[in-house]
């Protein structure tokens, strides 16, 4: 999946056009269907451990509750609707979005990449370390990988 | 996810003035970012920008103090907007609390 620069525009107004094949559609509404795949529980509002029973952690945990439920509608109407996202425009496949549009399917991305990570134990991908594949699924760590791989894609609109 | 024992320091060039008067809200509390190895560093970097609007500089300034200190201060705020920041960076997927500066 590929930026293709436009024209300036208002950022209230711009649309974000993306080049993308069969591919990588089928790949990206794959990993939608992920979603949500961190559970609510996974926030915490403080580092105090005091804090894990408060009236403040459980708002945080309604809040990302009312969030996923909001960004899960927004995916159902996706796959109900996937000619409002992509377009074939002379021969080529088309993702086009809005701003926000964008904003939603970053945080549904990372969503999926940050609970594949979690599946898989939250290994530290930093030091290299090899994966315990036994107890890894192949499915969250190709997940993993494959949303931020789209995540990459998508933010070059925003650079 | 990995802890760190760097102390909670605020940054020389973002430091608040103090309160002039005792009505002023209380911005006792510290919005933080937490390292993690899975958050991508452009990410992180347009989270901050959307959140807090900084410009891409500071915003790629903070990420990589996340990055190579464990943590970041984002910013020392009131209880309420310190909250309404943590579940906005949360709902983006970062590792992000609310502490109370001591």
């Amino acid at each position: 999946m590929k930026f293709v620069p436009g024209p300036s525009q208002d950022a209230a107004e711009a649309v974000l056009v993306y080049r993308i094949d069969a591919r990588e559609e089928a790949l990206l509404l794959a990993m939608l269907r992920l979603y949500p795949a961190l559970d609510n529980s996974h926030h915490r509002i403080s580092q105090d451990p005091k804090a894990a029973a408060s009236a403040e952690q459980r708002l945080l945990e309604e809040s990302m509750a009312q969030q996923r439920a909001a960004h899960r509608r927004k995916v159902e109407a996706l796959f109900q609707g996937p000619q409002r996202f992509f377009k074939e425009v002379l021969g080529d496949r088309h993702l086009v979005l809005t701003v926000p549009q964008l904003e939603w399917l970053l945080q549904v991305l990372n969503d999926v990449r940050v609970g594949s990570w979690v599946r898989l134990g939250c290994p530290d991908l930093e030091k290299s370390a090899p994966l315990n594949l036994a107890r890894a699924s192949n499915r969250s760590l190709q997940a993993m990988h494959i949303c931020g791989e789209f995540q990459l894609a998508l933010l070059e609109a925003v650079k | 996810m990995p802890e760190t024992s760097v102390p909670i320091t605020v940054p020389d060039t973002e430091k608040e003035q103090k309160p002039k008067s005792k009505s002023r809200p209380d911005r006792g509390y510290l919005v933080i970012c937490w390292n993690d190895p899975v958050n991508l560093m452009d990410y992180v970097t347009h989270v901050f920008q959307m959140v807090f609007g900084w410009p891409k500089a500071r915003a790629e300034r903070h990420m990589l103090q996340v990055h190579q200190n464990g943590k970041s201060l984002l910013v020392r705020e009131t209880f309420e907007k310190a909250e309404h920041y943590v579940h906005q960076l949360q709902g983006y997927g970062l590792h992000a609390t609310m502490e109370r500066e001591e």
